[in-house]
This record gives structure tokens, C-alpha cells and sequence, in this order.
């Protein structure tokens, strides 16, 4: 015990600096959706097999599309595996707290569906 | 008992005995003549229509058997077994709260999972159970609050523990009459954060529950996912890949490393050895990258689906896991010297909390509580799932009882969890890793158990035929752990209980469910 306090003496702490060093997160791992409206083809199976009931079907230019509540999301990623034509990704994504619960409704077509991250 | 009983082999278990509701008793009593060493696994209500069905999940020699019985759901009244088997005793209370059975001759049929304001004849998992309408009332209804605070009678003091208190972490309560620093009686209670998880899985399809069972308990999620998923492979008749088994196992590996150096690191903490927390939980960070690195969340997995894993092992990750489980490996050389010459270590946990192995057995007690008292218990070994049967691994057993042997059972555990996952790593099969499987599962039924970090895990799922399951009983580890530490506490220092109770590894969002 004793050699293992002193040997940390000179060791660096094992906690890192987050938030001023970013967190890296490896591939795959399931942060915020991207999805693309060019692909969907409105067929809603999305939102039939959301276990947290975290995707309505709304209209939008007369194309029904997927609409994410992020505040209900539970990143299982089951509607990525759902989806007939991969119009669901995932992003490294994963600051979402906010204060603001409006921002984590992502609207199709709206800024944050195009892939970058938009905090209000 | 000749015409009364009708025994099917290979169904629910080894085999499922059916008797009219009287010989339930007689039969049980007969369970233990042929075996000392049987206990319960579960008790599982049935909703059906006019009646409702109990069915005792006995286990004996690591296998599962079933007893079925029916009794009318206007009468329902069935003779107690816990005067058999002590370890039935929470099993009959939770099935009296959500079914409404009375089992006549219970010592202590008082409510065990629902609040104490939760409406009279208000029965949840019964199907007809208008649970929106009693929801709309208690907004007007008088609350209930527990009158029962500190008090004393003659040299007897009675300490409440929780629900909300320094020592637990999770919300529970414990009346505790000590006389000086004795303690003389335990009395639990659980339920404050029953989620009403078994009946939301009927509300879900299959493929939702994966993920709503998962969230039972945060710690062992992936082995409830994968207990879940192997008890609807067994009712579909689903062969699941090799590769896929394998895999499997590798997260589970992953899921009981994370778990046991949680609690031991946790255990440091409740007996004031602070450094031993910082290390065990430092040392712990690597587990927790693995596995977001294998499945995308370091802590929910998700990686189990019905007929296989949902994300396949990339050829680039496999040297990653090894040298870190490697390091991993030398790391324990650092706790065995530590667990087994530090005195202040030794001194809060040797000879505390001892349970013997007389008690272990009739309190039905499992995994590591159950191993520490030298009962060689252990799904993986009695009945291999997934790749356990193609694995070569020690069954970790310690004869001692105490709160030390339970610890010490899981830091050997870590190390054979350490070599299991190398070995599915070097014996790694090619092929498929999932299967595609209907999403509507034909009518059967099935159980499944596997062990979780704290024990034994318990599934029984019954289909009609649909998408949605007709209903989901899960009986977790600590459920059946809890009476043991009755056992422990009583006859300690009460300043030995939160220490003890660590060492049973306790998960109320598990239990409460
Ligand atoms: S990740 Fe899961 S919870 Fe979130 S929207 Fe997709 S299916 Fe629903
Ligand atoms: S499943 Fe895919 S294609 Fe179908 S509605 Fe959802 S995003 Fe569009």
C-alpha cells in the first residue's frame, strides 16, 4: 500500500480535464441522430419500434417525416436498425444537456438535422 | 398422490408437475424429503380470465422445476409453503400484493412491493386492474404516512434506516431494534422504487422489451437483455449463431467485471477505506471503455436483439481488449495482497455478518452471498448458456460465510471473468452473428435463468400468439438474497451493518422493478 501511495506522488491524477479537454468517444457509439430526408421513404417503422415512444410522424411539405424528441430518446439506436433505408445515423454527439428543452426536438429538415450540433 | 398430479419433462424447466391447488404444499414437502438442498427460485401469478395460475419455480441440484396450480381468482386462497422454505416468504408477500392471492398461514402478510397508500383490492398485474382510474383519485385521496418513526421500548431502540439515508445508496428501509450496539431485529421493507416494470413489458412488443428490461438495473443490464432474449429464443425455437453466443458471453464477461470492482470498490468505501474506492473505481474506468468500445454506451449496452447480438466484434478491437484486460489482470495481484493483508480491511469484515451454509440453503440464497458460504451454485456451471459450456473457468466457492469471503469470492471471479474473455476472444468462431427472427412469437411459454453478477437471474415470459408478450415475470438476484441479510444483521453490531449489507451486493432498482 504504502509503495503504491508513493508511487503516485509523481503519476499524473487518472481523472482527465474534462470539459477543457475534450471527452473522445470511439466509433459507434450512439450519440444524437442525423437523419436524412432525402432517403426516408415515410414508411414510419422508425416510430412503430421506438421503445421510448420518442419518434412522431409529422408532416412536412407534404412528406411525412420523423420527428425526435431527444428528451424521451433512450439511444438505443433501435430506429437507425429499423430503418428500411438507412436514413438514421449516428453522430460522437453527446453534450446534449440544455436548459432549454425545446432544443432537443429535432424538427425534420430543421438546422440540426443536417449533421452539426446546434446548441440554443 | 397419484391421479392429482400431472408431470411434463422438459417443460419449464427440468420438468413442470401440475397439481390441484391443495397439493401444492404436499408437493413441495416431497421436493425436500428427495433433496435437502432445494429452495425457490419464484412464484409466478398468471392472470387467467377466471382463475390464477401459481407456479412455484423450485430449483434442486442447479435445476429448475415447476409446480403448477390453479386457484379461482374470487377466492383466491392457497396454504402458505414459507414455513417449508423461509426463503418463500418475499415471493408469497410480492404475489399477495400484485395478485391478490392470500396465502393462508403466512407469518407476515403485510405488503412488500406497493406503497402503503396503494388502493385496497387494487390487485396491478391482474389484467382487469383499473389502474388509470385509481391513478385519477389518489390525487384526492388521503395520503397515508408511515406513523412508525424512532422509538423505544425498555432498553429496546428501534432505528429506522431509510428510506433516504447516508448509508444506502439506493431508497430501502430497514426498522432496526438494537438493544445498545446489538442488533436484535431487522425488518425490511422495499418497493419505493417499484418502476410496475412486468406490467409495461405487456404493453411493449418484443423487440421493445429488450431495451425496457435492460433498464431494470443499470449495472447487470446486459443480463437481464440477455435473459430476456434466451427465454424468447426458447419459445420461437431460435438457434442462435456460435458467433453470436460468444460474443455474448464476452459482454456479459464485461458486464460482471464492471460490476463486481463497482462493489468492491463500494465496499472500501462503506468501511471508511476511502483509497481502496479511488483505486478499485480508477482501475474500473477501463472495463467501462471496453465496453462502449464493443457495444456504443459505456454503460447501457444494448447490444442483445432476439436471434443474435446487434453489433458485430471488429477485427481492430480485439488487441484493444486484450492488452487491457491484461493490465487489468497484473492490476489484482495489487487488491489480493491488499484484501488479504491490510488489517483495517480485515478487521470490519472477517468473522462479520457470518452466514452459514445451513442458513444459506434454507434462505435460498444465490450467486456470490450463496458461494461465499460454500454452496457451489452457479448457472453458468450447473446449466451452461450462451459459450459457458465451451469455456473452461473455476467455480469460485469460500467456506468462511463471512462478509470477507463474500468479497474475496469476487475478486477471484474477477480474475476468471478476465480469462473467460480472453479465451472467447483467442477461440473466437467466424460466421453469422445474428439471425432473423419473426416479430410475432407463437404461443408458448418458457424460463430462462442466468447468472448475473449478484446471482442467479430468473425469467419466465408466456406468448398468446402476438407481438406483445401476455406477461413477463422477472425474479432478480437480490430479491432472493434480502432475507439473508435479516440473517446477518441480527445478533451484529449495528455499526457492522451497512458493511454487511455492502457485502451482499444489494440493487433495489433491481428488486423493487
Ligand atoms: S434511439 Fe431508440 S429511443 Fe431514440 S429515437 Fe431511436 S429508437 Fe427511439
Ligand atoms: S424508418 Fe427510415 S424510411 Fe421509414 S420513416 Fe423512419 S426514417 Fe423514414
Amino acid at each position: 500500500m504504502v509503495k503504491e501511495l508513493l508511487a503516485h506522488l509523481f503519476k499524473k491524477p487518472a481523472t482527465s480535464k474534462y470539459p477543457f479537454v475534450k471527452a473522445e468517444v470511439p466509433e459507434g457509439f450512439r450519440g444524437k441522430q442525423v437523419y436524412d430526408p432525402d432517403l426516408c421513404i415515410s414508411c414510419g417503422l422508425c416510430s412503430r419500434d421506438c421503445p421510448a415512444k420518442a419518434i412522431e410522424m409529422v408532416e412536412v411539405d407534404g412528406k411525412r417525416s420523423p420527428l425526435f424528441h431527444l428528451d424521451l430518446c433512450i439511444f438505443c439506436y433501435q430506429c437507425a436498425e429499423s430503418c428500411p433505408r438507412k436514413a438514421i445515423k449516428s453522430t460522437a454527439f453527446f453534450e446534449l444537456a440544455t436548459t432549454n428543452k425545446d432544443s432537443l426536438v429535432l424538427k425534420p429538415g430543421g438546422p440540426s438535422q443536417k449533421g452539426e450540433c446546434v446548441q440554443q | 398422490m397419484g391421479s392429482r398430479v400431472k408431470i411434463q419433462s422438459g417443460y419449464l424447466g427440468k420438468a413442470a408437475i401440475e397439481v390441484k391447488a391443495g397439493a401444492n404444499r404436499d408437493t413441495v414437502k416431497s421436493l425436500l424429503e428427495a433433496n435437502k438442498e432445494a429452495g425457490i427460485v419464484a412464484l409466478t401469478g398468471l392472470d387467467m380470465a377466471k382463475k390464477i395460475g401459481l407456479m412455484y419455480h423450485m430449483c434442486t441440484n442447479g435445476v429448475i422445476v415447476t409446480i403448477k396450480t390453479e386457484i379461482p381468482k374470487k377466492n383466491p386462497k392457497i396454504a402458505t409453503i414459507s414455513d417449508l422454505i423461509p426463503g418463500a416468504q418475499f415471493h408469497e408477500r410480492e404475489a399477495a400484493d400484485l395478485f391478490g392471492v392470500i396465502f393462508e398461514g403466512h407469518p407476515n402478510p403485510a405488503r412488500l412491493v406497493l406503497p402503503d397508500d396503494w388502493p385496497e383490492n387494487l390487485y396491478p398485474l391482474r389484467k382487469d386492474a383499473k389502474i388509470d382510474e385509481a391513478l385519477a383519485n389518489a390525487e384526492t385521496a388521503p395520503r397515508q404516512t408511515e406513523a412508525v418513526q424512532a422509538e423505544s421500548e425498555g432498553d429496546i431502540v428501534n432505528i429506522i434506516i431509510g428510506p433516504q439515508h447516508p448509508a444506502l445508496l439506493e431508497p430501502e428501509k430497514f426498522s432496526v431494534k438494537v438493544e445498545g450496539e446489538t442488533v436484535k431485529q431487522v425488518e425490511p421493507r422495499i418497493g419505493y422504487v417499484h418502476r410496475g416494470i412486468e406490467k409495461a413489458a405487456e404493453q411493449r412488443t418484443y423487440l421493445q422489451d429488450v431495451y425496457l428490461v435492460e433498464r431494470i438495473c443499470g449495472i447487470c443490464n446486459s443480463c437481464h437483455a440477455a435473459c430476456f432474449v434466451e427465454t424468447v429464443e426458447k419459445i420461437l425455437g431460435t438457434e442462435v449463431p456460435l458467433r453470436a453466443q460468444y460474443l455474448r458471453t464476452i459482454i456479459l464477461e464485461l458486464n460482471r467485471l464492471h460490476s463486481h470492482m463497482l462493489l468492491l470498490g463500494h465496499a472500501g468505501l462503506e468501511i471508511g477505506y476511502e483509497t481502496l474506492f479511488q483505486y478499485m473505481w480508477r482501475d474500473r474506468e477501463p472495463v467501462m471503455d471496453l465496453t462502449e468500445q464493443l457495444t456504443g454506451n459505456r454503460v447501457i449496452s444494448s447490444a442483445m436483439t432476439v436471434g443474435g447480438i446487434r453489433r458485430d466484434l471488429q477485427e481492430t478491437d480485439i488487441p484493444k481488449v486484450k492488452t487491457q484486460i491484461t493490465t487489468l489482470k497484473k492490476k489484482m495481484d495489487f487488491y489480493y495482497k491488499l484484501f488479504e493483508n491490510e488489517p483495517s480491511f480485515k478487521i470490519r469484515t472477517q468473522n462479520v455478518g457470518v452466514l452459514s451454509k445451513e442458513d444459506a440453503l434454507k434462505l435460498s440464497v444465490v450467486g456470490p452471498v450463496a458461494r461465499a458460504s460454500g454452496i457451489a451454485i452457479d448457472v453458468r456451471k450447473d446449466e451452461p448458456y450462451e459459450a459457458y459450456g465451451e469455456i473452461p473457468f473455476n467455480l469460485i466457492t469460500r467456506d468462511e460465510g463471512d462478509s470477507w469471503a463474500r468479497l474475496m469470492v469476487r475478486l477471484d471471479e474477477v480474475v476468471e471473468s478476465i480469462n473467460i474473455i480472453d479465451y472467447a476472444l483467442d477461440h473466437m468462431p467466424s460466421g453469422p452473428f445474428r439471425v432473423k427472427v419473426p416479430r410475432v412469437v407463437v404461443a408458448g411459454e418458457a424460463i430462462n435463468h442466468v447468472e448475473a453478477p449478484r446471482g442467479e437471474l430468473f425469467y419466465y415470459v408466456k406468448s398468446q400468439g402476438t407481438a406483445y408478450p401476455e406477461r413477463v415475470k422477472v425474479r432478480t438476484p437480490t430479491f432472493a438474497n434480502i432475507p439473508a441479510f435479516i440473517n446477518i444483521a441480527e445478533g451484529g453490531n449495528i455499526a457492522d451493518v451497512p458493511p454487511s449489507f455492502v457485502s451482499l451486493d444489494p440493487c433495489f432498482s433491481c428488486t423493487d422493478r
